[in-house]
């Protein structure tokens, strides 16, 4: 291949990385302030990305619930380690956007009465969520960003942000990004007045089925000196994809109409673990029940759909796929015969962890701001419910278009030195030009799944294996750094490797940091909670290389729903039911 | 190079009219178009993820693709025991 030459230049007042939920919103709030909009995306924006393959929960606060009981739901089960003006701008702000879909035309699952059919959300038991078709709402939200103007770039991979000194952490800020065009190889910088970040989680490759959300826009931000937060709560679970054969639309839909999980003796296992909420218990709750099944000799666990009511079936038939639940021929019938399903462990963060923002989107790094699961949510803490990631990525798209496109008209271009694009070039496209390597892209991903292949192992985490994970993690590092790659699918495969590793090492160093379990964290050397860990947990890269650790404690001031006092010594969560202590724990 | 999709993941050339929808619906590059036939081609079927859009936003059905496709890094808790379902 030739030696690509030259490079596009483009300046937009906001640049919008991933259009995903978080993107879309941010790159149409943007636009309806008048602000020049580029939206970037790896893939084609409205098929891409968690948002496209999501369920279809969202929380559903209409005007006229009380928005203190729900607020005081997710504060409480989040255990108070959130911003709780957060969650109030979370609701208020869903209910709007929850108003546009209406206006959109979005397909929702209502009543015989034409009114939103609700439902307790997974998780929780004040809460309400409703149920609605995704891909029609993505398609939807490509169609009003270009109908106000907004720019969208697909095929766009994005390498690296620009920063304006052009140092690797900097201490100026963010000027836009750069990456190659898919297709053509074609290098192109984008200057942008304000950077928004909104690419995803944080994900192997090849476990989710959400292939794109490499944690790439955590990584560029870490690289430039970005601050994540309580990244070792980055690991977590979800049933979503079961068994290697099965499909089903999602654990969270099923359960919220009444499906149940019994183990191989048919018992509904978890009355024992949570008799209030049951199989709608916290995820990772949930998770490590099945793996407690599994290693006392009960399983396999099955989900039993015979008890699911009938608006099951007609929504499937309405928003997912006509019906079909996507199993194989050789799958006996799910209406009467329960199917085996399990869970998957590892990173799967959905704002348990990530870029810290303020109220309006702002992260650490001036001119960078960050939306949807690549930020940390702090609306909920560490408690996702079902239906509460999809809410967040809205809101807090909407308020970093917003800050964004504010900010950005007082602002300048800052100016970056064509060395440092010649450079980044040349970082971007380097693979290419490599010689044959004996480890591709491809091996490389291998080695990282791998480090999560086993959920009972993955769950009960400690130093040693801990820092056997993270050696892993440098070792794909330094391989990135001489691998071939040997056409632009294959370059991006290496940078996203390359940005798995990066976030996964974070997360892996953040977890020997914390020396204590609690919520879906359990590490078996130190398995009791501390309250001195009743803080976010900041990692920041220093110039040198070093990842430094920082703790922050909660707003308090003015605060609605007051902690209280934390307490030493409990057992967390996930270490009451791998020990068989839950007894404890049901009681709390 | 052998199909990792073991033939899983077709297209069917009689019925497909070359609209290059799956193109863009496949979020991970595994279709692309053949600039000679002007028709897609499965060109990196080792990445495809199982999500089905192509199949669903194909007007002419013309794509299929089946749930046994093995590019999954996924490993089963249920083989790690030793449990058969
Ligand atoms: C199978 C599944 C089911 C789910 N079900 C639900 C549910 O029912 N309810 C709920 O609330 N939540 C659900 N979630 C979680 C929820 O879908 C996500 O939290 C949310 O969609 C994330 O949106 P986002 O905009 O932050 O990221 P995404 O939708 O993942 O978008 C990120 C975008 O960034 C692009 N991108 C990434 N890196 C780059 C790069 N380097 N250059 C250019 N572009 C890039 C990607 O291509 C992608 O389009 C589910 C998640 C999954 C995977």
């Amino acid at each position: 291949m030739e030696r690509a030459a030259g490079m596009d230049v483009l300046e937009t007042d906001v640049l919008v990385i991933g259009g995903g939920f978080a993107g879309c919103w941010a790159a149409l709030r943007a636009a309806d302030l008048k602000a020049t909009v580029t939206l970037v995306d790896k893939a084609y924006v409205s098929r891409s990305g968690a948002s496209t393959m999501s369920g279809g929960i969202t929380t559903c606060p209409l005007d006229s619930d009380d928005l203190d009981t729900w607020a005081e739901e997710f504060i409480v089960r989040g255990s108070y380690m959130c911003d709780q003006r957060w969650t109030y701008q979370l609701l208020e702000g869903q209910r709007e956007r929850i108003k546009d879909y209406i206006r959109w035309n979005v397909p929702i699952s209502r009543t015989a009465d034409g009114s939103i059919r609700r439902f307790a959300s997974r998780g929780m038991v004040n809460v309400r969520g409703m149920q609605y078709q995704p891909k029609v709402a993505m398609r939807e939200l490509r169609r009003q960003i270009t109908a106000r103007g907004g720019r969208i770039l697909d095929r766009l991979f994005i390498t690296e942000l620009l920063t304006a000194d052009g140092e690797w952490p900097t201490r100026a800020g963010i000027a836009g990004a750069v990456g190659f065009d898919v297709y053509t190889g074609r290098f192109v910088v984008i200057k942008a007045k304000r950077t928004i970040v909104s690419t995803g989680m944080i994900a192997m490759k090849g476990t989710h089925r959400v292939d794109n959300d490499c944690g790439d826009g955590a990584a560029m931000a870490f690289r430039a000196g970005g601050r994540l937060v309580d990244m070792e709560f980055t690991f977590g679970g979800t049933f979503n994809v079961l068994m290697k054969k099965f499909d089903f639309p999602s654990y969270n839909v099923a359960v919220a109409h009444g499906a149940r999980l019994i183990n191989a003796h048919g018992e509904r296992f978890m009355q024992q673990y949570d008799p209030e909420r049951l199989e709608r218990s916290e995820l990772s709750h949930v998770v490590a029940a099945f793996a407690k099944e599994i290693v006392d000799g009960r399983g396999p666990v099955y989900v039993d759909l015979r008890h699911v009511d009938d608006s099951y079936w007609t929504d499937i038939a309405k928003l997912h796929r006509g019906g079909s639940i996507l199993l194989t021929d050789h799958v006996p019938d799910p209406k009467t015969n329960p199917l085996p399903i399990e869970p998957t462990w590892g990173l799967w963060a959905s704002g348990r962890s990530g870029l810290q923002i303020d109220l309006g989107g702002r992260t650490n790094l001036f001119g960078l701001l960050a939306a949807g699961s690549v930020a940390k949510n702090d609306a909920t803490g560490t408690h996702a419910s079902a239906g509460s990631p999809t809410a967040f990525c809205k809101v807090s798209g909407w308020h970093a278009g917003q800050t964004a496109a504010t900010e950005a008209r007082e602002s300048q271009h800052p100016a970056v030195a064509t060395d440092v694009l010649t450079m980044l070039r040349e970082q971007a496209l380097a693979p290419l030009y490599r010689q044959p390597t004996r480890q591709a892209a491809d091996d490389l991903h291998d080695d990282l799944a791998r480090l999560e292949a086993s959920v009972v192992n993955g769950m009960i985490l400690n130093a040693e294996k801990l820092a056997r994970m993270l050696a892993t993690t440098e070792a794909v590092t330094v391989a990135t750094e001489l691998c071939r790659a040997d056409d632009l699918h294959d370059l991006v495969k290496l940078h996203e490797a390359r940005n798995v590793a990066a976030c996964s090492g974070v997360v892996y160093r953040s977890a020997l940091d914390r020396t204590e379990s609690r919520e879906q964290f359990f590490r078996e050397d130190f398995p009791m909670t501390e309250p001195s860990w009743f803080c976010w947990h900041g990692a920041t890269l220093r110039r040198d290389g070093k990842v430094i650790f920082d703790r922050q404690d909660f707003p308090t001031e003015g605060v609605r729903f007051v902690p209280p006092p934390p307490e030493a010594g409990g057992l967390g969560p996930i270490g009451a039911i791998i020990r068989g202590e839950h007894a404890a724990l049901v009681q709390a | 190079m052998s199909d990792p999709t073991g033939g899983k993941l077709t297209i069917n050339f009689d019925t497909c009219t070359g609209c290059s929808l799956c193109v863009l619906a496949c979020p991970v590059d595994v279709i692309r178009m053949d600039a000679a036939t002007a028709k897609p081609v499965i060109a990196y079927p080792r990445d495809c993820q199982v999500c089905y859009l192509c199949e669903d936003d194909c007007p002419t059905h013309s794509i299929s693709l089946s749930h046994d496709i093995s590019n999954s890094r996924r490993y089963s808790t249920y083989d790690e025991f030793g449990l058969k379902v």
